[in-house]
């Protein structure tokens, strides 16, 4: 049998020519388009560093924040962050972990589930400046509180209930069936099985998951706007208590740009916006190496 | 294999039927298991063995759509019956799947999981249990020095032994065993093996296999099922030397399955 | 089978158990049921309280809030406007490279690719606002002579925040493909291009369409780096280069300053309760687009 003639007809040159050439352009152009995001963040990182290292002293990092004068630090504000942050976790974990757990290893597939799962979409879509005012609406108009933490972290924490119920599922998701069944063929109850097996065997997936929410939540602004207030308790730098005002930082940074009247609106602004990076890396990388460890120590388990 | 024929029914199933959601899976199962001994389920793969025995510790009732009706009881007492209570059903009948499924847990925590469970809660108790359930499972040698590490780092063989001393901790009166060796190597397999042999002095054991050399080598009694019925009960050494149903002559020689 | 007396505890414990946690998810239920309720009550003072028509809400460029005319359609506008530049841009960007990272990444590229995009949705909205207004605002002036402010700066900006989303979405919605389509197309001599085109993408569409109705959810509802390159005048936007507002930068530019229960607080919850609604629909339409796949 010839070898020749067959192959020769079967592959017409110009049909398979122009079709590699093609797939050769698409494939440089979708490399360059993937290429050009890592371009573009690395423009950010690098240029944020370049505008604000300079700012960054200890007396930037933990000074008072000044109304008309230049020279003011930005202690407080991140304080407030920290502050707003733990307290919107303290709120948020236990219910959001709990209706996780519900969903995923309670609820039978049906109305109330998709009821729960539909709200859970519905919150995470509505954007975070009407949550604002909802926070607003009923803390400050309707219950008359003063503009503080507690107000703050309320609001946030229903900004999160969705992000954190997510995590929870997907981290419940990953233990396998087997180990619910062996558990639960030697007579334990549903909840014991969840207690001592499942949630400690999902353990590094829900860390890694809540330190990434936090990291968000740190950088929240719009919400905190109208329910934690626009400057710093008079009690700075330090005030625990949630019913004062409590900027945040990524707060701050904004209102330097958009209200503020004081000269070094640069100094401020830059700085702040690299802390809030710097802020962004350590949660990331924070987030993997808690996620690690965990996986490490429950034996076994890879991340 | 010396087979006392007075020897009591330990768990008896009467006109069993089990449904996936409108499949039927298992008609008009009867099989009375006698204690202190092993009975095999043997059968071609998705005639339903495994789905029997699934029915014997309520496992079912984790399965949304699956429904067991008839009466499956358990010393005269109905398994299902509206007050009859899962959790303890699961402490008397136990269960030991096919692939070894320890806790990412220590060892020692392992076996120790059971008791934990139903409320055992002084130490040096459960050490002794530890013991005594691995001394029973023929795994204390080989693993006493070293309690406190992974249960996942020991060998399949010995993960799926560890996996009978965790259902012999809470010392159940029957054992169901889903399959236990087939995911294991030939030596590890005939541990296993050697293990039921022991096994049956003090509990019931009721084990799927699909390998009739096996079910031939340990068991007293055999039940063959083919496309969700049992077609025969019998003396092992009935059911493989002269079986009654042509079916079951069909399997045995080799025809089909 | 009578319960002993542990297994009556284990019991209690697991109804206590259960009740709490079906509770947890009753309140997820309740705090949205609760937000939709009361920001409607509020948003629709301006009709029912300051006897506004919602034509003239919608409709009229003529905003005067405190003289009960909150024409918001300036607004309306110009969120619609830089939404549309921002998926427009972001959205087939966003689904090249989750086809890129689905189909063509090696491990090493994907190694640095994703921890990129999981940085880039960490970043607060201020930092991206507060590049923009540094270091985009002035190179639009340059090239354009104008401002510098206006609806393409936005649109840029609110473009390259969308991107985790649509990427993230986008892979998700190729990777759950099954294999088997790729590998029938490639069988008979497709190029790698010609299957994504003509057989990849078609199968995801359902999945794409997530990716972007999701897109633009994010892209309508931003507010802070909007607002810092948009230019916040309130006229409807002469081209893309000129300084105009949305909905979002309108209520954040105000409402610090707004007096509770005057007619301009109630406009802007107005305009809260507008962006709740179509955050509303665009979820109606998700879900619809996965009722279509399944």
């Amino acid at each position: 049998m010839t070898t020749t003639a067959p192959t020769a007809k079967i592959a017409s040159s110009t049909s398979v020519k122009v079709r590699r050439f093609q797939d050769r352009l698409a494939t440089a152009i979708l490399w360059g388009m993937a290429s050009s995001i890592i371009v573009m963040l690395s423009i950010f990182v690098i240029y944020l560093v370049w505008i604000g290292a300079r700012y960054i002293t200890p007396d930037f990092l933990f000074g008072l924040p000044k109304e008309t004068e230049p020279g003011g630090g930005i202690g407080p504000e991140i304080f407030n962050s920290f502050y707003i942050l733990i307290l919107t976790m303290f709120f948020t974990i236990p219910i959001a972990v709990s209706a996780g757990i519900y969903l995923q290893e309670y609820a039978k597939p049906g109305r109330f589930r998709d009821i729960v799962q539909f709200s859970a979409e519905a919150l995470a879509t509505v954007p975070s400046i009407v949550m604002g005012l909802f926070g607003l609406l009923i803390f400050i108009y309707t219950l008359h509180w003063r503009f503080g933490a507690l107000a703050g972290a309320l609001t946030m924490t229903v900004v999160n209930l969705p992000s954190l119920m997510r995590v929870t599922q997907e981290a419940l998701n990953t233990v396998p069936n087997s180990l619910r069944e062996a558990s639960m063929g030697i007579g334990a109850t549903r909840w014991q099985t969840i207690l001592q097996t499942v949630l400690p065997s999902s353990i590094a997936p829900l860390t890694t998951g809540v330190v990434l929410v936090a990291g968000r939540i740190f950088g929240e602004t719009a919400v905190l706007i109208f329910t934690a207030g626009l400057s710093v308790s008079i009690n700075a730098p330090y005030d625990f208590s949630p019913g004062h005002t409590a900027e945040t930082l990524a707060v701050h940074t904004w209102y330097t740009h958009s209200e503020s009247i004081v000269p070094d609106v640069d100094r401020i602004g830059n700085g702040s916006a690299l802390v809030l990076l710097i802020m962004v890396f350590v949660f990331n990388v924070g987030a993997r190496l808690v996620g690690r460890a965990l996986s490490k120590r429950f034996t076994g388990k890879v991340a | 294999m010396a087979v006392a024929m007075d020897l009591k029914t330990k768990l008896n199933a009467k006109d069993v039927d089990i449904y996936y959601g409108s499949f039927q899976a298992i008609k008009n199962a009867n099989l009375a298991m006698r204690g202190q001994t092993v009975t095999a389920l043997i059968g071609p793969s998705g005639c339903g063995k495994s789905t029997f025995l699934r029915a014997l510790n309520r496992m079912h009732d984790l399965t949304p759509g699956a429904r067991v009706t008839g009466d499956i009881t358990l010393d005269g007492m109905n398994i299902y019956a509206s007050d009859a209570d899962p959790v303890v059903i699961r402490h008397r009948i136990g269960m030991v799947f096919q692939r070894p499924n320890p806790f990412p847990k220590t060892i020692f925590e392992n076996v120790v999981y059971g008791p934990r469970i139903h409320g055992e809660r002084n130490y040096k108790k459960l050490q002794e249990i530890a013991e005594r359930s691995l001394r029973q499972a023929a795994l204390w040698d080989e693993v006493k020095d070293r309690l406190n590490r992974s249960a996942l780092d020991i060998s399949g063989g010995q993960q799926q032994r560890l996996c009978i001393a965790r259902v012999l901790a809470v010392q159940p009166d029957v054992i169901l065993m889903d399959e236990p060796a087939s995911a294991l190597d030939p030596i590890a397999t005939s541990k296993i093996e050697d293990l039921i042999g022991e096994l049956k002095r003090d509990y019931t054991v009721i084990i799927v296999t699909h390998s009739m050399q096996q079910a031939a080598r340990i068991s007293e009694f055999t039940a063959f099922f083919h496309l969700g019925e049992i077609v025969e009960v019998g003396t092992t050494n009935d059911i493989f030397t002269k079986p009654k149903e042509k079916r079951t002559e069909d399997y045995i020689t080799g025809r089909f399955g | 089978m009578i319960a002993t007396g542990q297994a009556r505890r284990s019991h209690r414990n697991e109804a206590i158990a259960t009740w709490i946690l079906r509770s947890a998810s009753l309140f997820v239920i309740g705090a949205m049921a609760f937000l939709l309720v009361y920001l409607t009550f509020e948003g629709t003072k301006t009709f029912f309280v300051d006897g506004v028509s919602p034509f003239e809400f919608l409709f009229s460029t003529n905003y005067q809030p405190d003289m009960k005319h909150p024409g918001a359609l300036v607004f309306i506008v110009g969120s619609l406007a830089i939404t549309t530049f921002a998926i427009a841009v972001g959205g087939p960007f966003g689904i090249a490279v989750g086809v890129f990272l689905s189909e063509l990444a090696p491990k090493s590229m994907a190694g640095i690719l994703k921890p990129a995009i999981e940085v880039m949705v960490g970043v607060p909205s201020v930092v991206y606002g507060w590049i923009g207004l540094s270091l985009l605002v002035p190179l639009m002036r340059q090239i354009t002579g104008g401002v510098g402010f206006g609806l393409a700066s936005s649109g840029i900006v609110l473009a390259i925040m969308i991107l985790p989303t649509v990427i993230s979405l986008s892979e998700d919605a190729f990777r759950s493909l099954p294999g088997t389509l790729k590998e029938a197309s490639m069988a008979v001599g497709a190029t790698r291009w010609q299957t994504i085109v003509q057989v990849l993408l078609p199968a995801a569409s359902s999945g794409l369409t997530v990716a972007v109705i999701l897109g633009v959810a994010r892209a309508i509802g931003e507010t802070l780096a909007v607002q810092l390159v948009i230019g916040n005048a309130t006229i409807l936007p002469a081209g893309l280069f000129a300084p105009t507002a949305a909905l979002t930068t309108e209520i954040i530019t105000d409402m610090p300053g707004a007096a509770n229960n005057s007619p301009l607080e109630h406009a802007l919850f107005s305009m809260a309760l507008l962006l709740l609604l179509i955050a509303m629909v665009l979820i109606v339409f998700v879900r619809f687009a996965l009722r279509k796949r399944n």
